[in-house]
């Protein structure tokens, strides 16, 4: 099995070197990747940086090509395991100096800085030893056992799939979307709740909705200069929504702190009142009495 | 007796349910256009409005109030220090009077130690700011939904994968331009989506507030 792992390395680098290879030698978001790779800061500048992810392209499309070409030459193998020393070396300055930026590794646009990149990086210097020490050319190899060989392949090429940069957007929404399609949406019932209050008590309108109702209405206009505290507690209480906020009355040595106190009916929201009547009281902080007057 | 929330809460909101039906009936909605929806003489009041920069008031009685933000690092009595994000320090005075929003209308008692915060209010001459509002842990944020389950959502916010807590009786939806409801079945995975909610320090989730959803954004990629 070690001899068909280590016969067959060299097609599975080359599966992994060519794609990188051409997608930053030729992908037309290299330019306006670069500046944002940890590599721009290692060069000091984005232009630089990439020139030489497209020259970094260029040796993975040969290595890819020479890996494919002659297999049992120790040279491409010895480059790969060259090449993933040199990544884990750049990942490890790169997390260090500019944790926050993109590895640049492979032709995405954005691969941020994980522990899959360190694991790629590892397994491309694994891969290229194992090329080196390839004994025959992976056609051989894959002829003399035409089961275990693909099967090899698919496995690696599945395991190498899974540490991709952005694995979420290729396997993991598409399986939760599934999942959401056989089991049902786990939130219907709020759905149902919503459209149908269960009991005088449970209302189906969120406070946001009330408060967002109040915002809009005269009577919050009627006494807004009142007010200076956000909302300070509401609670429900027959039927009615009853939201305190704190306020100042009256100006100079005669200001009060008062409290404003609005009555609006719990079911009603900006969807289903045009007109909303909303009941308005300021009462006296310390004394609890109504401030009558004009406000 | 002071009407701030203090005594016996059923005592008390049974006083101010009283004190607020005996209150005179306005009918209709505000003159739309000639200012800020929602606003007090010192800006909006929403949770929304922590972003926003206070407005100077136009009534000269009026006093022009300030802001403060940042995080928590200590707490003794009902003044907070803080720290700001530009290396500034306030102190910061919560009063009965402070609102104190944490993913709800809430109390003092539930400001920790470490918990961020945007607070309005007027500074006073021994150099504290007398809050009239604070927002705790309040974050407003772009996100995409990555997965749906019964007390959570999953989000995606640049790089970042966030865990959005469900509230019972507080999380809401909003769908396009209509307002708030609690019904949030219509939330679909690969929807962006305007957060707000309240971050939890101790392990970077946020509780979720708001999820607005703009009319049919995103909703198959």
């Amino acid at each position: 099995m070690s001899a068909l792992i280590r016969d067959l390395a060299p097609l599975v680098l080359a599966g992994v070197l060519g794609p990188a290879g051409a997608g930053k030698l030729f992908g037309r978001g290299t330019a306006r990747q670069a500046p944002r790779t940890a590599l721009a800061r290692l060069l000091r500048d984005g232009g630089r940086a990439a020139r030489a992810l497209r020259a970094l392209g260029a040796v993975e499309l040969l290595l890819a090509a020479a890996l494919l070409a002659a297999p049992v030459t120790p040279l491409p193998g010895a480059g790969a395991a060259l090449l993933g020393a040199g990544f884990l070396g750049y990942l490890g300055y790169a997390r260090t100096a500019a944790p926050g930026s993109s590895c640049g590794c492979t032709a995405r646009p954005d691969a941020p800085l994980t522990w899959r990149a360190f694991v790629r990086a590892a397994a491309v210097l694994a891969g290229g030893i194992a090329a080196a020490l390839a004994q025959q050319p992976w056609w051989t190899a894959v002829a003399r056992r035409p089961a275990a060989g693909p099967c090899l392949v698919l496995g690696v090429a599945v395991a190498l799939t899974a540490l991709s940069a952005d694995p979420e957007r290729h396997w993991r929404m598409p399986l939760r979307r599934l999942r959401l399609r056989i089991t049902g949406h786990p939130l219907a019932a709020t759905g149902a709740r919503a459209s149908v209050p269960v009991a005088a008590t449970v209302t189906a309108v969120p406070v946001a909705a009330t408060v967002e109702l109040l915002e809009r209405s005269r009577a919050w206009q009627s006494v807004s200069r009142v007010v200076r505290s956000a909302l300070l507690d509401h609670w429900d209480d027959g039927g009615w929504r009853i939201l305190q906020f704190a306020g100042v009355y009256g100006g100079g040595p005669a200001a009060r702190p008062v409290l404003v106190l609005f009555a609006v009916d719990a079911a009603a929201s900006l969807d289903t009142v045009r007109e909303p009547a909303v009941r308005v009281s300021v009462i006296d902080a310390d004394s609890g009495t109504p401030v009558l007057a004009t406000v | 007796m002071s009407v701030y929330r203090t005594g016996d809460p059923l005592d008390r909101r049974h006083f101010l349910t009283a004190a607020a039906l005996r209150g005179a009936t306005v009918i209709g909605t505000g003159a739309l256009g000639t200012g800020v929806i929602g606003a007090t003489a010192l800006g909006a009041v929403d949770a929304d409005a922590a972003f926003a920069a206070p407005i100077r008031p136009l009534d000269p009685a009026v006093a022009e109030s300030a802001f403060a933000e940042g995080r928590i690092t200590a707490i003794n009595d009902d003044v907070l220090e803080v720290a700001g994000s530009y290396g500034d320090h306030s102190r910061i005075r919560v009063t009965g009077a402070t609102s104190v929003w944490k993913a709800r209308a809430t109390t003092a008692a539930d400001i920790e130690t470490g918990d961020g915060l945007y607070a309005r209010g007027l500074p006073l001459p021994d150099g504290t700011l007398a809050a009239d509002a604070v927002w705790v842990n309040i974050v407003n944020l772009h996100a995409t939904i990555r997965g749906i389950e019964k007390t959570r959502l999953h989000l995606a916010h640049g790089h970042h994968e966030i865990v959005g807590n469900l509230m019972a009786e507080t999380t809401n939806a909003a769908y396009g331009t209509a307002s708030p409801t609690a019904d949030l079945s219509r939330l679909a995975i690969g929807q962006s989506a305007q957060v707000l909610g309240a971050w939890r320090p101790s392990d970077g989730s946020v509780d979720l507030v708001r999820v607005a959803v703009p009319p049919g954004a995103g909703r198959r990629r």
